[in-house]
């Protein structure tokens, strides 16, 4: 499903990674492990769009996508949950999951993108464009209201998944997103992605700052999301042992490179995975 | 008692076009952080244009049409002029503003002369008989006030009663609150940043278009009319908070009021009607002395 090669990063003149390849199949769960700078969430921002690579390729379901912004991305049905979660935390809960949604929004508005027109002669592009704009506000009312239901319906039902992972915001609905407790907010950012019915989620850090039990119910439910809508998934974690238990494949990074990638129980079974990572 | 009265209503009708601009300020100082010294003068400028077209057209078709190019002008200038300098630092930023004041200032002296002008205030309109705008006054009760102070009221008390339905209840209102707050996490959510940021000086320029056009009956068209109102305008920004929409309205009708009360009531010997700029500012440092947040200002709240 996805598919990294040759990843080069840099922020200005520092560069973070040095050709990461990896690979994510469809239906799996993948981790990412490394220390602390090592490139893990710097690879994410690359595939997500928040940051340029400076080379090589990144292929979503066999598209290249190295080149489109992270606005475009998502709403190919890649949702990037980030780094310390990222909430905006003066809106409600609700207006965060709105937020969330946002992308299937604007494209069912129509703020995706022009079609091209290109292989017109310029006269008939000019009427045609002309002939747009005339019946545009037509058009878009006439289209609004016969999509409106069908998007309220996919709004709620998307909602209505989101509260059966985490009854918790459903009672939490109104409330005011930074004054949530760590672990209710790490699930409003994974419920924030999945309003956008993602079909491959990138995860940076979920257990980040949170109490162990809270942990292990978050990377529970992480599992569930994946068993039961069959969501691949893109984990990065410095929590190694926690990662491996529910990934299927894990790679090892280190200083922006690729040291090491097998399946989690071959990892486990690493020297070096128990030495660097599993403090055994 | 009477008297009190009259300065309080007139107070309120200029404190909320001090609060509309003040309102302008915050809108793009919310998104972007950056405190655009030019406001006034583009709403001098749409309020020049205003005139212009009043000499062929009638009120109330220039009243759209000045609002649609205010807006207009606000998204070209995001696009042409801010849009470049978008991460500099903001000193950079404000720089281009203020350039932005002097040539909008210089180019209406050019283009229309700096002699004052007279601008009409709305004219009458009648709905089911009665009297809406217009010249006179309505006598209501302890005090008379004068149609076109009600109408200011009027207009601004609207234009918030919208910008909060939009803000609070439209997607649109929503992502744009949403860019203000964190502008990575919308761009994953799938929000063109940069077309958030156009219509909110798009919304900034028409609302500080109708400051303009609702104040200039009362001071007389001329390009240097809107400095004094810029400066009760921040001062009502900052008064209220620089984050807060509310507390910008709020904060200029507090200055409103205060400005006349002190311009009446004080002993011209001790303070009078020249003083009453330093009061309202003293004013306004005691209040950050107490509270650097403003009255409405957010101490924004977050677990880590």
């Amino acid at each position: 499903m996805l598919k990294v090669r040759d990843l080069v990063a840099a922020y200005g003149p520092i560069v973070a990674l040095h050709g990461v390849s990896l690979e994510v199949p469809e239906g799996s769960i993948v981790a990412v492990l490394g220390a602390n700078g090592a490139g893990k969430s710097t690879t994410l921002r690359a595939v997500s769009g928040l940051l340029r690579p400076k080379s090589g390729s990144i292929e979503f379901d066999g598209q290249r996508i190295d080149h489109l912004s992270a606005e475009q991305i998502v709403s190919l049905g890649m949702s990037h949950i980030p780094e310390g979660r990222q909430l905006f935390s003066e809106l409600t809960v609700l207006e965060n999951l709105k937020l969330g949604a946002y992308s299937r929004f604007a494209q069912a508005d129509g703020g995706g993108h022009p079609v091209g027109r290109e292989h017109l002669p310029p006269l008939s592009r000019l009427r045609h464009y002309l002939f747009q704009a005339a019946t545009s506000g037509i058009r878009d009312l006439a289209r609004t209201i016969r999509e409106y239901r069908q998007r309220r319906q996919d709004f709620e039902s998307a909602l209505r998944g989101v509260f059966d992972y985490f009854p918790i915001l459903a009672e939490r609905r109104g409330q005011i997103a930074g004054t949530l407790s760590g672990g209710e907010q790490q699930m409003l950012a994974i419920g924030r992605g999945l309003m956008a019915r993602p079909r491959l989620l990138l995860l940076d850090e979920p257990s980040m700052g949170l109490a162990p039990i809270v942990t292990r119910e978050i990377f529970e439910i992480i599992e569930t999301i994946n068993r039961t809508q069959g969501v691949t998934i893109l984990l990065v974690e410095q929590n190694a042992n926690l990662a491996l238990d529910i990934a299927h494949y894990g790679y090892v990074l280190e200083t922006g490179r690729i040291t090491l990638a097998d399946s989690s129980e071959n990892l486990r079974k690493s020297e070096a995975v128990q030495r660097s990572y599993l403090g055994q | 008692m009477n008297e009190f009265w009259q300065q309080v209503v007139t107070g309120l009708a200029t404190g909320s076009v001090y609060g509309l601009l003040a309102l302008a300020i915050v809108l793009i100082y919310r998104s972007t952080s950056v405190i655009n010294f030019a406001q006034g003068e583009m709403a001098m400028f749409t309020t020049f244009v205003a005139w212009s077209v009043l000499q062929r057209g009638e009120y109330w078709v220039m009243f759209p049409l000045v609002l649609l190019m205010a807006a207009a002008f606000g998204a070209f200038i995001e696009r042409v002029v801010i849009r470049p300098v978008e991460g500099a630092p903001v000193l950079n930023i404000i720089i281009v503003t203020l350039g932005m004041f002097a040539i909008l200032n210089n180019v209406a002296t050019w283009r229309w002369g700096g002699i004052p002008k007279g601008f009409p205030a709305p004219p009458e309109v009648h709905v089911m008989g009665i009297k809406f705008m217009g010249e006179g006054a309505l006598d209501i009760g302890p005090t008379v006030v004068s149609y076109h102070d009600l109408t200011i009221l009027a207009f601004a008390v609207g234009i918030m009663i919208a910008l909060y339905v939009f803000f609070q209840y439209t997607p649109l209102g929503l992502a744009m609150r949403a860019t203000a707050q964190n502008p990575i996490a919308s761009r994953l959510m799938g929000i063109r940043v940069g077309r958030m940021l156009t219509v909110g000086w798009a919304l900034s320029a028409l609302v500080g278009a109708v400051a303009g056009l609702l104040i200039a009956p009362l001071i007389l068209l001329q390009p240097p009319m809107m400095m004094g109102v810029l400066l009760y305008a921040f001062a009502a920004a900052v008064l209220g908070g620089l984050d807060s929409p509310v507390g910008a309205v709020v904060g200029g009708l507090i200055i409103g009021i205060t400005e006349n009360l002190v311009g009446t009531y004080t002993p011209k010997e001790w303070l009078g009607p020249d003083m009453k700029l330093t009061v309202t500012l003293m004013i306004i440092v005691v209040v950050l002395l107490i509270r650097p947040t403003g009255l409405f200002g957010r101490r924004t709240l977050r677990r880590v």
